[in-house]
């Protein structure tokens, strides 16, 4: 039974809340009023930068003592939830569970109807919690949560889904006008209120690989039809996006050409990732599709790390890829692959980036990834910029360093017990 | 529930965490979701360390709610063999004490002698303690822990340094300044507690002469702890300007018998009572100030604001509610009012009120300074990345005296540059308009009441210093009233000014 190791200990993740982020940004018109601990208002304070006097779109409902008690939840929620609407008139609020409202079995859910009528502003009930395999799952659970409001149809229409940036959406209605497909509506877009229709004939297409509930929640509920996808990051993915998105409305186009193009138009920034090698430690779940992106544009990928793998709405990935996959690795286990596999750059997050970079690695930070607009043709050499970027400044400071002979000292920390084997030479 | 966008402190457990993890040897278990385990992002990002914090977290998922066992056992085993600590403490957030799940039958159902480190519970409580309770709490129990008893007083006479810590507010440069202040004192640094403290520092900590903190309200159970213990004592105010240093170290050096002749040498260095005196700091004499933060930063700073550089403390504040008495104590005579609230959004009405020349706070005073054109110097946690300088920047001793010196300078709003576009007409015109410093502000409006200014009186009062420019109007008009003048033109001006100067 206490056998050492296991997977119970040492991974570096981050909260599910971390998408707020990103989504609040995405719909101008919403609020998300958390319900959780002094916790969950310390990550967003901390994580998100809170600039107060920028009136932040979010909030906690902490919970105190008397909540932990059992007060009845809608008591307490309604009078913060109509505070919020005063202050923020917001059009719509995502009420979001977390850990501790799910432990208790307090019903969060159950306060979005009453707060809806008494308000009059739309309330979508969200689990956030944390007990997520990664932290950009709290977007899926936020979209899931706007699909139930959805309206129904019988139309043949698509819906692309997951938070895109006004230029990665400008060039997926570009390219549809060009394969004559129906216009695509985007889930979420940029009202909180503006839901696309979803229905037995609609096309579902998502442009993340951490919807997967979202996805499988639509299907069951709507019966639309959400192919597997390979993910439009570089350009081959954005080519196999496109072409599975002309197929799924049964038609047939090769994209070979635009491909063929858009590796043209980021030769630079390809150049710089030839034959370097890029190991993967995060937990964003990008991993797959990014790591193939790299693949495909001439850098050697040892391994890839990532929180978890679905066999089935990653399945395109996986067969393209052809690297080995680590499931949910501790954090020593990831140090002893590296160290055998001694990549030039580790995408890593903010937890384990400095002590990488300690140890001797160039270190890309993974959770950038997640917010900037590199996918589609358009994003290709942001995307391979980016990396480019992270060796290029790695490099120079290392020749620096050689040039001077001088050391990158860290603040004086020897007095840490430090465990074994983790520094390369 | 309370609907809460920003607080000052953070929860208890990170208190725990940031105290336990900044011990030598010392490894922390958080038993919590995984998002409660960012305190480790904030030991890389703030401290930017180049190695992993010494803590994990087991992290409590699905599994857990469908009925797992936590596995803190196999937690505990493997961070011993891993890392072979002096010492594991494991703890909780909020999220898993809800949960009550029976870590200690867990920790009791390890083999004996299957893990050589003693584990350590805090008493900490997740919801109740803040995060400055829950870690002074935490410091007191680890060193009571590892303290033994026998151990004779050191022959040089010596001091524990009790409250810098990982993520502390400049407490690498606090301690610095420190012991190069001892140094000249020929004060041994027995231990710097819990900053780097080790084992073997923690098992002689009662072999000092004196205890000594940077922070009471991180250090008071500790210094109790200590003075029970060994009969220590302890002096509880942080070394805060030149003044407020040498009246430290007269304490100091009267209780542990040293000739006050060493304090000179000490001070060698120090500045800041003669930058006082020089004619660059005339202009802060009687300049309002507003001063919010930790009790023993805001007693501190308030201090030398007041006593060191002639300030006026328009308030003085904290948000550490059980210390509330402590700083008043400490500032009764100086502040005009003392504000004790953990609600931002009460010292942000406090500084639009108030309008101080210059506010002294957190990041979060900064925010809301700003906000109001209110210039404002960072004086006390919570912290920024801003406040974990690569440099030597130290708040406390005499190096800290000239820091804060020059944070005073720095902060000001441009002396010299400020009065002539002031007494040279209105702040830019034209494309000079840019040129303008933030915060000065439009002209004042004419006074209300029976008393009307003439254009031609408003510019001449306009040509005034700023800086004296409030008193001349108010015996201008002082003088217009005794002499039944209800419009003040030119002439009212020059005779005001013949008469009762200004």
């Amino acid at each position: 039974m206490f056998e050492p190791g296991g997977d119970v200990v040492e991974r570096d993740d981050f909260c599910s809340l971390a998408p707020i982020g990103w989504l609040h940004h995405k719909m101008q018109d919403s609020f998300f009023l958390v319900v959780g601990t002094g916790s969950c208002q310390g990550f967003l304070q901390t994580a998100l930068g809170v600039m107060i006097f920028a009136q932040p779109r979010f909030a906690t409902a902490v919970l105190d003592e008397d909540d932990l008690a059992g007060r009845d939840t809608l008591t307490a929620l309604l009078p913060l939830a109509k505070t919020v609407v005063e202050e923020h008139r917001p059009q719509a609020i995502f009420l979001a569970s977390t850990c501790t409202p799910e432990i208790l079995k307090m019903n969060v859910a159950g306060c979005a109807a009453p707060i809806e009528r008494e308000t009059g502003v739309r309330v979508y009930p969200v689990r956030m919690d944390g007990f997520d395999a990664s932290y950009t799952q709290g977007e899926d659970h936020v979209l899931a949560a706007m699909i139930e409001r959805a309206p129904e149809t019988d139309e043949r229409n698509l819906v692309v889904l997951g938070c895109l940036s006004a230029v990665e959406e400008a060039e997926i209605r570009q390219e549809c006008r060009a394969m004559k497909l129906p216009a695509p509506a985007f889930l979420p877009a940029e009202s909180a209120l503006d839901l696309p229709a979803i229905g037995r004939n609609t096309v579902l297409f998502p442009a993340h690989p951490y919807l997967q509930g979202a996805c499988a929640y639509a299907v069951r509920e709507r019966g639309c039809h959400a192919p597997a996808v390979v993910f439009p990051f570089g350009p081959d993915g954005a080519r196999a996006w496109y072409e599975g998105l002309a197929a799924a409305f049964g038609i047939t186009v090769s994209y070979e050409r635009r491909e063929q193009e858009a590796w043209g138009a980021c030769e630079r920034e390809v150049s710089a990732l030839r034959g370097r090698r890029i190991a993967f430690c995060s937990d964003a779940l990008l991993e797959l599709p990014i790591a193939r992106a790299l693949r495909a544009a001439g850098a050697i990928v040892p391994f890839v790390a990532t929180p978890s793998v679905s066999k089935k709405f990653h399945a395109l990935e996986l067969a393209r890829l052809d690297v080995e996959v680590l499931e949910r690795p501790d954090r020593f286990t990831m140090f002893a692959r590296l160290a055998d596999a001694r990549p030039d750059l580790v995408v890593a997050n903010l937890n384990i980036a400095n002590a990488l970079e300690g140890m001797g690695y160039g270190v890309k930070w993974s959770t950038e990834l997640t917010f900037q607009p590199i996918r589609g043709f358009a994003g290709a050499p942001s995307l391979f910029a980016l990396f480019g970027a992270a060796l290029r400044r790695h490099d120079a400071l290392a020749t620096t360093r050689a040039a001077s002979g001088a050391q990158a000292n860290p603040i004086d920390l020897s007095f840490f017990r430090a465990p074994v084997a983790q520094t390369v030479a | 529930m309370k609907l809460t966008v920003w607080s000052y402190q953070a929860p208890g457990h990170l208190g725990v965490t940031k105290a336990a993890s900044s011990f030598a040897g010392v490894h922390t278990i958080l038993r919590a979701p995984k998002g409660d385990g960012y305190a480790a992002i904030m030991f890389a990002m703030f401290e930017r360390l180049g190695v992993p914090p010494p803590m994990t977290v087991v992290a409590l998922n699905e599994a857990t709610l469908a009925g797992a066992a936590a596995d803190i056992g196999r937690a505990v085993l493997d961070v011993d063999q891993r890392f072979n600590p002096d010492l594991i403490v494991v703890t909780r957030s909020a999220t898993a004490a809800v949960l009550q799940e029976p870590l200690d039958g867990e920790i009791g159902m390890i083999p004996a002698g299957t893990v050589g480190a003693p584990i350590l519970q805090p008493s900490a409580h997740p919801v109740r303690d803040t995060e400055i309770s829950a870690f002074a709490k935490t410091v007191r129990e680890i060193v009571d822990h590892f303290a033994q008893d026998g151990h004779p007083r050191t022959a040089q006479p010596s001091v524990n340094i009790i409250g810098p810590s990982l993520l502390g507010f400049h407490d690498h440069s606090n301690v610095e300044s420190l012991r190069r202040m001892f140094a000249d004192m020929g004060v041994l640094v027995n231990a710097v507690i819990p900053l780097g403290a080790s084992a073997d520092e923690l098992r002689t900590v009662g072999r000092a002469w004196l205890n000594v903190t940077t922070a009471y309200e991180l250090a008071l159970p500790t210094l109790e702890l200590l003075r029970e213990r060994f009969g220590t004592m302890y002096l509880t105010d942080a070394p805060y300007g030149e003044a407020g240093t040498t009246a430290f170290l007269r304490d100091l050096a009267h209780m542990l018998e040293l000739p006050a002749s060493r304090i000179t040498h000490a001070a060698r260095g120090a500045r800041l009572l003669w930058y006082a005196r020089t004619v660059d700091a005339h202009a802060l004499s009687g300049k309002r100030v507003g001063v919010f933060g930790t009790p023993a930063a805001a007693a501190g700073i308030a201090r030398v604001l007041h006593d060191e550089l002639d300030m006026s403390v328009a308030f003085a504040g904290t948000y550490v509610l059980d210390h509330g008495d402590w700083l008043r104590e400490r500032v009764r005579d100086i502040a005009g009012e003392v504000l004790v609230t953990s609600d931002f959004a009460d010292v942000a009405r406090a500084i639009d009120q108030v309008r101080p020349d210059i506010m002294f706070g957190s990041q979060m005073e900064r925010h809301s300074s700003s906000r109001v054109g209110v210039p404002c110097a960072v004086i006390s946690p919570p912290a920024h990345i801003l406040n974990f300088p690569l440099g030597y920047e130290p708040f406390l001793g005499y190096d800290g005296a000239n820091h804060i010196g020059d944070v005073v300078n720095r902060t000001q709003v441009l002396g010299l540059e400020h009065h002539l576009i002031e007494t040279f007409g209105p702040r830019g015109q034209g494309r000079f308009a840019e040129a303008a410093p933030e915060g000065i502000e439009a002209a004042p409006a004419p006074a209300p009441g029976d008393l009307r200014w003439d254009d031609a009186a408003e510019r001449l009062v306009q040509r005034i210093p700023f800086f004296v420019r409030k008193k001349a109007r108010a015996n201008i008009e002082r003088y217009a009233r005794e002499h039944s003048l209800a419009m003040i033109d030119e002439s009212t001006v020059l005779a005001a000014r013949e008469h009762v100067g200004g």
